[in-house]
């Protein structure tokens, strides 16, 4: 904006105003471009609340949650180092909290019982950070909370998930599972996740992207088109695996690694499916969204189409939920670093030709 | 006693039992989904439409 005006003003103009800013006290960042907000937080917020409402509904609905939770957690058996504070950035109902404290989360016969990972990672206070308070403490009565003495879950809710209240440098590990894709400034968040973390410690999150919902959203096209001419969003816009590579780098993350898991849920036909989303508090919060529910004519006609366009051999549908998992570390520390450029000795063509 | 059924509920249960026309009504659009417009299964959906209604 300043630029253009710079541009059409005169020279002397020009020198006016740059001795103005030569004469600024202090170094600001300028801001980019606005970040574009593509969901509305406080629908989020309410759908949340209204799915944590039926607390028996809600549970039913938490397997994705539960299952996604359990495999963010796993990759922590891969890091053989202590992370007395950890962060649960979007915790939804803590089932972070509940895979942590999981007996024998490494099924393995020919060893004895495993203990559970908050042992064996050795946290010893777990910040279960969300933005819906009766999502939050919908389960903080069920013996999950208690059963680690050595571990002491705190729960935080969060006024706004963008901005996190915490210090820097203030956790030992980041963890978020299937909260963030719901975000609009991934970027920022994603900065200051990296602020939280202490020197030379991990993020390891997981979200939804890509092709996750790809037959609802089609076939809600579809119906929509043939029903009424013209179609509105249903399903949000997602980030691509391509995409989480980068925003980590930009975030200042080392060491990133990004990779995809199709979770594919078969449902006896699209109500369910709806109904589950629903009561997970995964409704659409697209802003310019339709207000209001979908159409019956519309909902009939998804049923057909979703059938006839994806349906299962066995008259049940499937439902694909890709999630992408990333780690990233934040600099610091004897962290192996990419060596200078030009500094390489070997040729990597005569190895690749050896073989 | 059991809840009041969602009337979603009720709409999924009375869809359930039309789904001989769901199909034909979903082979109709999915024969040529790259150019669907609107009222293009107008007859298809009708049918469907009926049978809902009846159910």
């Amino acid at each position: 904006m300043r630029l253009n005006l710079v541009r059409g003003c005169r020279p002397q103009n020009l020198c006016s105003s740059k001795s103005r800013l030569a004469s600024r006290g202090y170094a600001f960042q300028a801001s980019g471009s606005p970040i574009p907000s593509v969901f509305n937080r406080r629908t989020k917020w309410l759908q949340k609340e209204r799915a944590a409402s039926n607390p028996e509904l809600s549970r039913q609905a938490d397997y994705l949650k539960d299952e996604v939770a359990m495999r963010v957690c796993e990759r922590l058996l891969d890091i053989k180092r202590p992370f007395a504070r950890v962060l649960d950035l979007g915790a939804n109902s803590c089932n972070i909290a509940r895979a942590l404290t999981r007996e024998n989360p490494d099924p393995d016969p020919s060893r004895p019982e495993s203990p559970p990972l908050a042992v064996t990672s050795q946290i010893e206070e777990l910040v279960a950070a969300e933005s819906s308070a009766s999502l939050l403490h919908r389960d903080a009565d069920l013996p999950f909370n208690t059963c680690l003495p050595s571990l002491k879950l705190t729960r935080h809710v969060l006024s706004d998930e963008e901005t996190l209240p915490f210090e820097g440098s203030s956790f030992d590990l980041v963890l978020s599972s299937l909260s963030m894709h719901w975000i609009n400034d991934l970027p920022g968040v994603l900065a200051q996740i990296n602020h939280v973390l202490r020197p030379d410690r991990p993020f390891i999150g997981a979200m939804l992207g890509g092709d996750t919902l790809f037959e609802l959203r089609t076939s809600l096209q579809l119906a929509e088109q043939e029903r009424r001419g013209g179609i509105s969003p249903h399903v949000s816009p997602l980030a691509d695996v391509r995409d989480v590579g980068g925003l980590l780098q930009r975030a200042g993350f080392q060491m990133l690694t990004v990779d995809v898991e199709d979770i594919v849920v078969d449902y006896p036909d699209t109500f369910a499916l709806m109904q589950d989303l629903q009561a997970m508090g995964e409704g659409n919060a697209v802003l310019g969204r339709e207000m209001g529910g979908i159409g019956r004519d519309v909902l009939l006609a998804n049923e057909g189409i979703y059938r006839a366009l994806h349906g299962n051999e066995d008259g049940s549908i499937p439902a694909t939920f890709r999630v992408i998992h990333m780690i990233g570390w934040k600099a610091g520390g004897n962290q192996p670093k990419p060596l200078k450029r030009g500094s390489g000795e070997v040729n990597l063509k005569d190895i690749l030709e050896q073989k | 006693m059991q809840p009041k059924p969602r009337p979603i509920q009720r709409f999924a249960q009375a869809v359930s039992k039309c789904s001989a026309e769901a199909a034909v009504y979903g082979k109709c659009i999915v024969a040529d989904y790259n150019s669907v417009h609107k009222d293009k299964c107008a007859q298809e959906f009708l049918k469907l439409k009926n049978c809902y209604l009846v159910g």
